[in-house]
């Protein structure tokens, strides 16, 4: 099965947000909660790079090891995805997320947060896929739909890679022996430990 | 307007739900009819569910290696209507294609499009977020009257009857020309023609629209040099150059799009230098980055020419066979332009100038960029003609690669530039002369002296007007100083921002003065906002009337659009109007039947029924653009043809832009073989002609009939005994004319035995008449089709624009300069006493400013420009709340050391003063983005005057979601010498920490 | 297809850092960047050379050896915030692209929030959950062992009623006591449910009582901060040492005597006065301390994501240690010593009960040192013998 990833080259990344839009818009996200965010490195001065970053659906996900009530799962195509029934709003999914990528809708007081929310790679949730349910708390389902996230298929300079982790990679691989350079694939060795593309999941918890 | 209509909504709701009609479907129904008159659509959505099951039932990419098949018994798969329309992006010139999903009439997905050769799918933040559109929760949603200072819903009908009245009274007290119109970059192509013919039949040449402050000078600078004001190449066209020159543009953030093209061929090789007084997210990508000090184009280019002429590097074939002019260039540049003047001027070591040159003359051909860096100045006409001018040197021009990629604004600026409300030309660049009157006239099927008296009089007919940089001084101006008989008294906004406008603390006065404002616009905020506003009482007129008209958006009617590469492509109507906005040629039609010439403005089209009111076809209007607009080639482009590409997109070629063989629409069983994307003008003849559209300009590589060509014979046979037509040898291929030649006409087609070859009918129309007027296109068809010759004649480029201030660029020092030696050596033009219309000073004010030091209290400069995710005045982009998040402050960028100097730190609160006296309030960023001497603010906000909040001045629920500081509310006075730019790129300010 | 499926090509495999760049010193676990291909940047030999070459900037790096990012990659790895146009307020460290690595005590020097994850995981959720396990069978082996302590005659004697607690110091004791359990009992299900709860009710159960006991732990927090402070302020006058806690001490309060008898004590014995510093003050304010970081309660205070890790941390510790020793009080005041929750209860105990269990403070009130009622309110009478397990 396609172990599904992102990759994105900080080579061609201009900090558009083009992604960060076309996730709000396709999944109707709620202001103050960004699925993706675009970061910029150097700001301003000669070397400047740009990174656009989500949940990178981890090999040994640390969100899934200390979610306090099992709410993670992670489908066949090695997405990482939660069940908001279940989530407490506890926030130590985001504690624990080197990358940031949890969110959350309140910043209520006492605490509190509301559910968890964080990109899917477009892969909705538990409930029926296309089904409204799963529309209304996790957005839409595009993988089911057989196409890919809509952060990477708009984005404006295709520095944004999603996909079958084989398949991005190769398409990476493409530009780097092109120009010869840039092969840093940023947060992979992060995201999927020093493991490769298509690996089952780690077991450490 | 889906949401009043209470059964159909209704109905989709309980067939979404499908045919188990619960109680609770029930009650769903019975709350949605109460609460459809005020439910907003957003909510709507939400709670009926509508369109979810859409991508699954409407999806149709398959880009994942395996698609999972979607669950065939999802509970909720939408069962309405679903439809893919499929529009073009409203923000940029990039025009990046956009399929929306529609269910039920409302617009519920947007979906890439993979197939545009312009944008392969790729969006930046603003295209990404455009399907906010079809919500417009922050819209005007009727239309609106200011009464005692607070906005009240009116209807429609008393809105225009009460407009067409103001407008009539002040006719007839004033003339026409006491009113002035505001059209729009953002009308589609029909609508923005419609605009001027409006203005027109109403009598007048005071209208404009926002390239007046946007490429103008390039405009003009450009077609004075060779022929065309447009962008010679592509985007596409970029994958072609070995190198690239960014002067002046940002794309990264401003045509973010463009990059995916740039990105690409960097991987491929291409070198990129920028040259910007910023270190912007495009320099960011570049090989070399050249920071300058603003408003030293002139300098940094021919210092840059400087070097190709020292070593050789220029391509003297093409100079002599191509260019006139240029030996006197290359003498101005050797002696003026030594590495130590430039850096003096511009602050450049003479090395990485040394390098740019050879970058440039070494990776041939290659391309030069440019966009607002170098048109908003005094001078920016001379600015954009260095750029020309180091392009012809290195024999740039007319070949893939090359060119000057001049990387237009608003997603129609370049159509509404083409055949739009500009105060000096009719459509297709027809000067207002008499001849050019008689051609319309002809055209719109009206009687020429009808229009003649529609005018103030017959002079005013070919008067330019006023612009739109200066239309407050037209209020303003004591009115002996002014060239016409009124002052302005009433102003139309249709599609323009007031935020957008230097002097905006002055606008505040004029505006206060008006007799009547009228804002036409899906978000009037701004405008009415300011109108709202209390001002000074001694400039309150009490007389005054306001009303905000609701406009309908581009994805609420159909029409054509012009990209910056000139393609030209069919936005379909994706959805009906929303709440009472009504389309904006409707609107132009319904207003023009109150005064009284509806007839005459829509003789030619027909009607078509929306919301039950009537509106002229845009494809007629579109039918009768191609019958009048010779000029530029707007003749090829009729409907049938446009849309047959718009669903053929994928056949076209992402480099070449043209066609990959022979494939039919299969709806008209047009073929597109040949064709180049979106037919970029010139496309010449009629559209049986089958002209393809010319990818890139004066390209004598490629035959007339493939979109080849040659320099525009413009400007005469020769200037002082030099020949300007072009040398033997340099033509179109296949040419029969392998000289230079002037414009043919039927003179000239007689002479050469070519007339003959017209038929009767052709030969009726086109006797007495040259290729720009002949109404049968017979001329044209007759030197291209048979002969191989370029309708406008073959000539040279000018080097030299000897009918401008200054025919080889001048370097002159900002009208607000904070170096005062360089005003002593490079002092600005004269001051110009009738200059369209109005007064114009350069040389007092700077000599005033000089006297008065202002440079000492004003010490650093201030230049302003674009942040990706806000667009123009940013009304629009502003009310979107995917794009507001993103950006939720105004500011303004300070280098660390004067931020130091200043005891500022970064995100303190900081006054931003100018010399006009206006002060704003904005949160300080500290970077080394800018140098020590150079602030620079994003121009898209308001909302905030001076410090305080205009929230209570807005129409109730049209409050977009970010408000912030205008920096045109403090910017300084400063016009360019032929075109009227306002000088926004440069003038001066100081810092200080909020206390 | 199956060789490609499981890991990258050849091209594609083993995951290397940069090797032309190694960070000096030690290089942090986890490589966040990573080169997934043999392209190396392109070095130029000389430009490594240069004395100044690994503390160069990502630019000046550029400059020299275009595409080599290493120093960014470096400064990333380092926790180094970039610019994210979201405002401050709303994402403080939207900026940061990857959590700074850090060596919590118990993990390995990693990004923070898995160091975080090691710490919880690996030492808070097992030892802690091992510790208040190990709590409940010592309680149940000393009940089965020694049985309740004290004499059932000494709690119904019927002499004298000496008010032992007014209604004041009951009524905020327990507060204090129910906000403790509810917020002990949501913290271990918070901490703990997923491991015994979890399989026995299944997902969607377990989910919605753990929503609930969460937000019912948010709101008790502050609760239990509040009626904390009154309980460590009314009863903090009698917990200074005093003559004969140290005898106390010695005899471990007489539990393990034959006799049974208890040392004697003023009103509050050695014993408690141990729990009430340690477990009340000490780990209640630290407790109540962190869990209100952890609440966002406390105000112009940033919420990062290593303060909540560090409050977390602070917090579990502390509150396991609480729920242990606070156990034991339990404990003893419920079902451990005779008489004891009654006082609570009601009030007030027997004389009897008095000198059994707190002969000094027994002998102050004889003396008349301290009044037998102390609130003006009558308190309800010792009606029905009581018989207490
Ligand atoms: N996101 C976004 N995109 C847009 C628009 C928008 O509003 N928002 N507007 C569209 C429109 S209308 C236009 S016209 C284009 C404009 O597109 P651009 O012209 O590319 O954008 P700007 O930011 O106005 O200016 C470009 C650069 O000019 C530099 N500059 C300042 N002073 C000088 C100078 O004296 N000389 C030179 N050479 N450069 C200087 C600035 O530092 C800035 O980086 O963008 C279009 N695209
Ligand atoms: N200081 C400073 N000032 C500048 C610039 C700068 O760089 N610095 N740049 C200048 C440039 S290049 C430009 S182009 C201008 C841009 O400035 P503007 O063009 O004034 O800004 P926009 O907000 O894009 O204005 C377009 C208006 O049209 C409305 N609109 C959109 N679609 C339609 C439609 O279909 N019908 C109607 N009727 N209205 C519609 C929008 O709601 C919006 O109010 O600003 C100029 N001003
Ligand atoms: C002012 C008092 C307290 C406050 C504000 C507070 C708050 C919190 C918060 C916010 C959490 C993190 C989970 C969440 O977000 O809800 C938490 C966890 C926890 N708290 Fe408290 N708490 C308080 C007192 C206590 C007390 C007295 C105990 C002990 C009985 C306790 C035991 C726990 C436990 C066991 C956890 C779970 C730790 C884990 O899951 O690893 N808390 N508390
Ligand atoms: C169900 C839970 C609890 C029960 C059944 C309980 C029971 C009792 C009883 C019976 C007494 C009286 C002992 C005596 O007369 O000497 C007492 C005293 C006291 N309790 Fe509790 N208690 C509980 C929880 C708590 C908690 C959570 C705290 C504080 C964190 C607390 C703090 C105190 C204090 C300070 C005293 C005064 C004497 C002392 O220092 O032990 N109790 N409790
Ligand atoms: S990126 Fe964060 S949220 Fe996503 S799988 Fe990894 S740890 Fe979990
Ligand atoms: S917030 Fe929700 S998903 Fe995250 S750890 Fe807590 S329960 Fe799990
Ligand atoms: S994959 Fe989908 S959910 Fe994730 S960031 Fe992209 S668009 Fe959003
Ligand atoms: S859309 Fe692409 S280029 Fe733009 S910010 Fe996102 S990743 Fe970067
Ligand atoms: S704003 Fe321009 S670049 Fe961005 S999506 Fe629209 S057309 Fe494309
Ligand atoms: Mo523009």
């Amino acid at each position: 099965m396609a172990r599904m990833k992102f990759i994105c080259d900080s080579e061609r990344c201009i900090e558009c947000n083009g992604c960060v839009t076309a996730c709000k818009n396709e999944h109707e996200v709620p202001w103050g909660v960004n699925r993706r965010r675009v970061v910029t490195l150097n700001d301003g001065v000669p070397g400047e790079r740009s990174v656009s970053v989500a949940c990178m659906h981890c090999s040994d996900a640390p969100c899934m090891a200390v979610c306090p009530v099992n709410c993670f799962y992670r489908t066949e195509e090695g997405v990482v995805l939660h069940d908001k029934d279940t989530c407490i709003g506890c926030g130590y999914c985001s504690y624990a997320c080197p990358f940031g990528a949890p969110q959350f809708p309140a910043a209520g007081t006492f605490g509190v947060r509301g559910k968890m929310d964080k990109c899917t790679f477009c892969a909705g949730g538990p409930e029926d896929h296309g089904s409204q349910a799963e529309f209304e708390k996790y957005g839409r389902n595009r993988l089911a739909e057989g196409k890919l996230p809509a952060c990477a298929e708009m984005c404006s300079t295709k520095a944004l890679l999603a996909g079958d982790g084989d398949v991005v990679a190769d398409i990476f691989r493409n530009r780097v022996l092109k120009r010869g350079k840039g092969a840093e694939v940023w947060g992979w060795g992060t995201a999927y430990g020093s493991r490769q593309a298509g690996q089952p999941q780690g077991q450490k918890s | 307007m889906l949401l009043t209509k209470k059964s159909g909504a209704a109905h989709g709701v309980a067939r979404v739900n499908g045919e188990s009609r619960s109680p609770f479907i029930h009650s769903l129904q019975r709350g949605l009819s109460h609460a459809l008159p005020t439910m907003d659509r957003r909510a709507f959505l939400r709670r009926s569910g509508l369109g979810v099951g859409v991508g699954i039932a409407a999806g149709s990419l398959t880009l994942v290696k395996k698609a999972k098949a979607a669950s065939a018994n999802g509970p909720a798969v939408g069962t309405g209507k679903i439809e893919v329309k499929r529009t073009v992006c409203t923000h940029c010139s990039v025009g990046c294609a956009i399929d929306a999903v529609v269910e039920n009439g409302v617009w519920v997905r947007q979906e890439p499009v993979f197939d545009s050769p312009i944008n392969l799918g790729a969006h930046c933040a603003k295209g990404a977020a455009i399907r906010e559109h079809g919500h417009g929760e922050f819209r005007l949603r009727y239309p609106m009257k200011l009464v005692d200072g607070k906005y009240q819903r009116i209807s429609w009908d008393q809105a225009l009857n009460e407009i067409a009245g103001r407008i009539q009274e002040i006719r007839k007290a004033s003339g026409p020309d006491a009113i002035y119109w505001i059209g729009s970059s953002k009308h589609s192509n029909e609508q923005s023609y419609l605009m001027r013919k409006f203005v027109s039949l109403f009598g007048s040449n005071n209208c404009d629209h926002q390239a007046r402050i946007c490429h103008s000078t390039t405009v003009s600078g450009v077609a004075n040099t060779w022929g065309y004001g447009a962008m010679t190449n592509s985007y596409n066209d970029m994958q072609n150059s070995k190198a690239a020159l960014y002067i002046g543009s940002n794309a990264a953030e401003a045509h973010p799009v463009s990059m995916l093209h740039m990105l690409h061929a960097k991987e491929n090789g291409t070198k990129m230098i920028v040259c910007d007084p910023r270190f912007t997210r495009t320099a960011a990508k570049a090989d070399q980055y050249i920071r300058f000090r603003s408003g030293t184009d002139i300098p940094v280019l021919f210092g840059i020419l400087y070097h190709v002429f020292k070593n050789g590097w220029e391509d003297k074939k093409y100079i002599n066979d191509r260019v006139y002019g240029m030996d006197k260039v290359r003498e101005d540049v050797l002696a003026k332009w030594t590495p130590d003047k430039v850096f003096e001027a511009s602050g450049v070591p003479e090395e990485a100038l040394y390098k740019a040159a050879e970058t440039m003359a070494k990776n041939r051909p290659s391309t030069i960029v440019w966009c607002m860096g170098q048109t908003q100045h005094s001078i920016g006409n001379a600015m954009v003609r260095a750029s020309c001018i180091l392009q012809l040197a290195l024999g740039n021009v007319g070949v893939s690669g090359g060119g000057a990629n001049i990387f237009r604004g608003h997603d129609n600026v370049q159509g509404a530039t083409d055949i739009g409300p500009n105060p000096d030309s009719l459509p297709g660049y027809y000067g207002i002369t008499e001849g050019s009157w008689r051609h319309y006239a002809t055209v719109w099927g009206v009687d020429y002296d009808w229009i003649k008296g529609r005018f103030a009089s017959p002079a005013m007919m070919s008067k330019p007007g006023i612009t739109v940089s200066r239309w407050i001084d037209g209020v303003l101006e004591k009115n002996e100083v002014i060239d016409q008989d009124p002052n302005l008294r009433a102003v139309v906004y249709w599609g323009h921002a007031p935020n957008s406008q230097s002097r905006g603390a002055e606008m505040k006065r004029a505006m206060d003065k008006l007799d009547l404002l009228v804002v036409v616009d899906p978000y009037p905020s701004a405008t009415a906002a300011m109108a709202a506003m209390p001002g000074k009482p001694e400039d309150q007129n009490p007389n005054r009337a306001v009303y905000l008209l609701p406009a309908a958006t581009q994805f609420e009617t159909s029409g054509s659009v012009t990209a910056s590469n000139r393609s030209i492509q069919w936005r379909e109507k994706v959805i009906e109007p929303l709440w009472e906005s009504r389309s904006d040629h409707m609107i132009m039609y319904q207003l023009a039947e109150k005064l009284g010439f509806g007839k005459e403005l829509v003789k030619n089209y027909k009607m078509q029924k929306v919301k039950g009111m009537d509106e002229p076809v845009p494809e007629d209007i579109l039918r009768e653009v191609n019958k009048s607009n010779w000029t530029i080639g707007y003749t090829g482009q009729s409907p049938e043809r446009l849309k047959a590409h718009m669903k053929l997109m994928a056949h076209f070629d992402v480099k070449s832009l043209r066609a990959k063989g022979s494939v039919k629409d299969p709806e008209t069983g047009y073929d597109i073989q040949g064709d180049f994307f979106g037919l970029p003008w010139p496309c010449w003849g009629t559209p049986e002609l089958k002209h393809p559209g010319t990818h890139v300009l004066y390209n004598p590589s490629l035959p007339v009939m493939e979109g080849g060509g040659c320099f525009r014979a413009n400007f005469g046979v020769e200037k002082d005994g030099v020949n300007l037509l072009a040398e033997d040898g340099s033509h179109p291929q296949g040419s029969e004319i392998t000289t230079g030649y002037p414009e043919i006409d039927h003179v000239f087609v007689k002479k050469l035995g070519w007339w003959g070859e017209l038929t009767p009918a052709e030969q009726a129309l086109a006797e007495g008449k040259n290729w720009k007027t002949d109404l049968s296109g017979g001329l044209i068809r007759v030197a291209m089709k048979n002969h191989g010759v370029y309708p406008f004649g073959n000539a040279k480029a000018r080097a030299i624009v000897w009918n401008f201030p200054d025919g080889i660029p001048q370097h002159r020092e900002p009208i607000y300069s904070t170096r005062p030696d360089l005003v002593a050596k490079y002092p600005t033009h004269d001051d110009k006493k009738a200059f369209w219309r109005l007064p114009t000073l350069y040389k007092t004010l700077q000599q005033k400013n000089l006297q008065d030091k202002v440079h000492e209290k004003f010490p650093l400069i201030l230049s302003s420009g674009r942040l990706t995710e806000y667009e123009g005045g940013g009304d629009e982009t502003r009310s979107n709340p995917w794009l507001a998040e993103l950006q939720q402050e105004a500011f303004v960028e300070i280098n660390p050391k004067a931020a130091a100097e200043r005891n500022i730190r970064n995100g303190d609160r900081v006054w931003l003063k100018t010399p006009t006296g206006a002060q704003l309030n904005v949160q300080a960023l500290v970077t080394e983005r800018v140098g020590p001497d150079t602030c620079w603010m994003p121009f898209h906000f308001a909302g905030r005057w001076m410090g305080t909040d205009m929230l209570p001045y807005y129409p109730s629920g049209a409050a977009p979601v970010v408000r912030g500081e205008a920096v045109n509310t403090a910017t300084t006075y400063g016009y360019d010498s032929v075109t009227m730019m306002q000088e926004t790129k440069t003038t001066i300010c100081n810092v200080e920490k909020v206390a | 297809q199956a060789p490609a499926q499981q890991g990258q090509s050849a091209a594609t495999q083993p995951a290397k850092p940069v090797v032309d760049d190694p960070a000096p010193g030690q290089q942090p676990g986890g490589i966040q960047g990573q080169n997934i291909f043999d392209v190396k940047p392109e070095v130029k030999r000389d430009a490594s050379n240069d004395p100044g070459y690994m503390d160069q900037t990502n630019g000046q790096r550029n400059a020299v050896q275009p595409g080599n990012n290493a120093p960014m990659w470096r400064d990333v790895q380092r926790g180094m915030a970039g610019y994210s146009s979201l405002p401050r307020s709303q994402a403080p460290e939207a900026g940061v692209l990857i959590q700074a690595p850090v060596q919590y005590p118990g993990s390995r020097m990693t990004t923070a929030g898995e160091a975080w994850r090691q710490v919880r995981n690996n030492w808070l959720i097992p030892y802690g959950g091992a510790l208040i396990l190990i709590s409940i069978v010592a309680l149940l082996i000393f009940w089965f062992a020694r049985g309740p302590i004290g004499h059932n005659e000494a709690v119904g004697g019927g002499g004298r009623r000496i008010e032992r607690f007014t209604p004041f110091e009951r009524a905020a004791h327990w507060t204090n006591a129910i906000a403790f359990v509810v917020l002990g009992i949501s913290g271990i299900v918070m901490a703990f449910g997923k491991f015994f709860l979890l399989p026995i009710i299944g997902g969607t159960l377990f989910g919605y009582f753990t929503y609930l006991l969460k937000n019912l732990h948010n709101f008790f927090g502050p609760l239990f901060a509040v009626s904390l402070l009154i309980v460590i302020i009314t009863f903090i006058k009698d917990e200074f040492p005093r003559k004969g806690d140290m005898g106390w001490l010695a005899k471990a309060g007489g539990v393990f005597s034959k006799s049974g008898e208890e040392p004697p004590t003023h009103r509050f014995n050695a014993g408690e006065k141990v729990v009430f510093w340690i477990a009340v003050v000490l780990l209640g304010i630290v407790t109540v301390g962190s869990g209100l970081v952890l609440d966002k309660l406390i105000p112009s205070m940033d919420y990062l994501r290593s303060t909540m890790q560090q409050a977390h941390m602070v917090h579990a510790v502390a509150a396991i240690l609480m729920i242990c020793l606070i156990g034991f009080h339990i404990y003893l005041g419920t079902v451990g010593v005779r008489g004891a929750y009654r006082a609570m209860r009601e009030g007030y105990v027997d004389e009897a009960w008095a000198r059994e269990h707190h002969a000094y403070w027994h002998e102050d009130i004889q003396a008349g040192k301290i009044p037998a009622q102390r609130s003006t309110q009558q308190g309800a009478p010792l009606t029905e013998p009581v018989r207490t397990a």
